[in-house]
């Protein structure tokens, strides 16, 4: 391999990891953007989509993309439960959202530990073993596998974005993130617009631990990492900001797959750190986020 | 305040709760009332990143102690003892060690504890001198003079991993160059030093390396940057083995055509599932099963071993992991130091233990060593196989002699260990 090669298998590596990333971030930017709640349990969520398609697909043989969409409608449903039960009484309390959905996310943890343990590896046989040649380069392969991730963070982005600038719920979901108090003087309902919400961003997430399931190790602890690169690029990106949240995740996950090639893992996960630090120095309120004034 | 739930509702829980407890604590070594039975305490990984080392181990050590107890137990002062396994999860984490150590000693009064080694053998290596409890690891690195109890009986990690790569400068004289990702941690660091003394010797060069963190999730960077350097032989060092499972599967997928060398290839099923069979086709590595022809008998110590092998496989299939015999074979050992001590005191048998010579290592005869190293002689060195997948199974190629290369190369593998600051 060249070094050219190099450059370009890092671009790739660097799209497919935007592209989880981003979908994984806008979900939980959405939430707080509707609910002022950061939702802490939002990698359990992607946890429990991964555990899902393990355990359909790989336990109890049901075909690998129903068992994807049944992870979905598992975490939308999980998320429905959530917004009722958990953040509808925390709604605007950042603080009493925190610890709910911190909460959240020790019942989610314990409840896979307890449902299928957490000894040994949970392999998922992949559906997909073969790569693609991106420009029919040999050396320079991405798995069908990584391409799916791609292609499933891409459609519900695009799918997400019309909804949100070409449908009428779309615009009452905007208005409700901009302005609740407006929002609601003009009829819109806010709890329902909160719980569709929750329900796209829990499905958001648990597609993402769907399609990511045969990619990462499954375990209860997985949502960790996640959760971490999610709330870096959300203040990166500027808080509550979906456009911030997507410019963020494309640039991080680009500086941290090209780091931890060149590098080192370590040291990109340091960077990465020192990365949102340079943005907060040079602009507090991170790259798409406004200035509130008093 | 008026409860939410009925009685029949509290009763059901109650039920299904203790019902959960009893099925918790039944044990496989069951032991009946009135036989005299000596503890052994499993104090490892259960859960989390090692849990590949430790929960595969107490897999064995509950299939040895039944063979044993089906045998009629272990003799000591004339009478029969029923073995019984004792438990506790450390989590690879130094505090729960601490924890575990403690109530294995005080409240369930273990004669042995079986360790994996590093950060919770470390954690708790003063306290059980103190209490002077025998305890072995894996990991011979942990052993130091001042701690006289602490033993490696079984494995010489990483020191055997030279075997291997002497084996492909001898048998496969065109690799030339190496490179290596390894984990950052007290494993792979040893590991790694291991490695580039080894390879220094057989005249390989080294041309990438990559350390990574456990917070590392998507392995394809990492295998990118080592298959960019065209490298004949990479190996992933001494990974646990999720990461071996998922390094081996990217490097599948980034279509490496080249050599593999490792420590371990653990759960090696799984991965065949995720690659194909040519690919895996003479991966090298230092973990045998123990069916291997070579393994039953010939100069090797492991009772049955074929006989060990197909009752986890039934038992436990798909789990079977470098470790899954090596706590089992510290307990053959610690078994005939009993008996030579003819008592279960840890100090007795400890000294009985140090005395065996040969040492009877499940690989065949052995020696106290490490005073070179580590400044007193607790690590069994002798001779280790090198594994090859040959057709989608492991097979013991070559029985090497650690011994003899240690001997040999000595001060080579001292530097490297200093360059790495160990």
């Amino acid at each position: 391999m060249t070094e050219q090669e190099l450059i370009l298998q890092t671009i790739m590596n660097s799209l497919i990891a935007s592209s989880f990333t981003a979908t994984f971030a806008v979900g939980l930017v959405l939430i707080f953007g509707i609910m002022q709640i950061i939702n802490f349990a939002h990698g359990e969520l992607y946890m429990v989509g991964a555990f899902a398609t393990w355990y359909l697909y790989s336990e109890n043989g049901v075909p690998f993309f129903a068992a994807i969409g049944l992870a979905i409608l598992l975490t939308a449903a999980i998320g429905f439960v959530m917004e009722r039960g958990l953040f509808r009484p925390m709604r605007g309390n950042l603080f009493g959202g925190l610890i709910v959905s911190v909460g959240m996310l020790f019942i989610l943890q314990t409840l896979a530990v307890y449902l299928f343990g957490q000894g040994l590896m949970k392999n998922i046989t992949p559906y997909f073993k073969e790569s693609w040649h991106a420009f029919g380069i040999e050396s320079v392969t991405v798995s069908h596998s990584r391409l799916l991730v791609f292609a499933v963070a891409a459609f519900i982005l695009a799918a997400f974005w019309f909804f949100l600038r070409r449908t009428k719920l779309g615009w009452a979901m905007r208005a409700c993130a901009q302005n609740p108090e407006a929002a609601a003087l003009q009829g819109i309902s806010i709890s329902k617009i909160s719980i569709l919400a929750m329900v796209i961003s829990a499905a958001m997430a648990g597609g993402g631990g769907a399609v990511m399931a045969q990619l990462v190790r499954i375990t209860p602890q997985m949502g960790h990492s996640v959760i971490v690169t999610a709330l870096i690029v959300m203040i990166v990106g500027g808080v509550g900001s979906l456009e911030g949240a997507l410019i963020a995740s494309v640039a991080y996950s680009f500086f941290h797959t090209f780091v931890t090639t060149y590098i080192g893992g370590e040291v990109a996960t340091i960077l990465g750190l020192v990365l949102m630090l340079v943005v907060l120095i040079i602009k507090p309120t991170g790259i798409m986020g406004e200035r509130e004034s008093v | 305040m008026k409860s939410k739930f009925s009685r029949r509702q509290v009763l059901a829980g109650t039920g299904g709760a203790a019902a959960g407890l009893a099925a918790l604590s039944l044990s496989p070594t069951k032991i009946f009332a009135g036989e005299k039975t000596v503890k052994i305490g499993f104090l490892a990984a259960l859960t989390g990143d090692a849990a590949g080392w430790g929960l595969p181990g107490l897999y064995g050590v509950e299939i040895w102690a039944e063979q044993v107890n089906a045998a009629g137990g272990i003799e000591m002062g004339g009478d029969k003892y029923k073995v019984e396994v004792i438990s506790y999860d450390d989590e690879f984490d130094a505090i729960k060690a601490t924890i575990g150590a403690k109530k294995l000693l005080f409240e369930d009064e273990v004669s042995i504890i079986l360790m994996l080694g590093v950060t919770p053998v470390l954690a708790v290596k003063d306290f059980m001198t103190r209490n002077k409890m025998l305890v072995t690891t894996l990991v011979p690195t942990d052993i130091s003079a001042d701690a006289p109890y602490l033993f490696a009986p079984v494995e010489v990690h990483p020191f055997y991993n030279v075997t291997a790569v002497d084996w492909i400068s001898r048998n496969m004289p065109h690799i030339k160059t190496a490179a290596i990702a390894t984990q950052n941690d007290e494993l792979g660091l040893t590991s790694l030093a291991t490695y580039r003394a080894a390879f220094e010797v057989a005249g390989i060069e080294v041309i990438e390396e990559n350390l990574f963190g456990f917070e590392v999730t998507d392995f394809a960077p990492v295998v990118s940057k080592l298959i960019a350097s065209n490298p004949d032989l990479i190996t992933w060092d001494t990974a646990y083995p999720d990461y071996v499972n998922l390094l081996t599967e990217q490097a599948f997928l980034q279509g490496y055509k080249g050599q593999f060398v490792n420590c371990t290839l653990d759960q090696y099923d799984h991965i065949l599932a995720k690659t194909s069979k040519e690919f895996l086709e003479g991966f090298l590595w230092q973990f045998p099963d123990l069916d291997d022809p070579v393994m039953q008998g010939g100069g090797t110590h492991f009772d049955n071993a074929a006989a060990f092998y197909q009752t986890y496989a039934e038992r436990y299939p798909g789990a079977w992991t470098a470790v899954s015999w090596e706590y089992a074979a510290a307990l053959e050992m610690w078994k005939i130091a009993v008996g030579k001590a003819d008592s279960f005191d840890p100090p007795k048998v400890s000294e009985a233990l140090r005395s065996l010579s040969p040492v009877p290592h499940a690989f065949g005869d052995a020696e106290w060593w490490g005073e070179d190293f580590f400044g007193v002689n607790s690590a069994a060195l002798g001779k280790w196989p090198v594994v090859q997948m040959q057709n989608g199974k492991a097979v013991i190629v070559e029985m090497g002699d650690v011994r003899a290369w240690v001997d040999k190369h000595l001060d080579v593998l001292k530097k490297h260990f200093a360059a790495v600051g160990l």
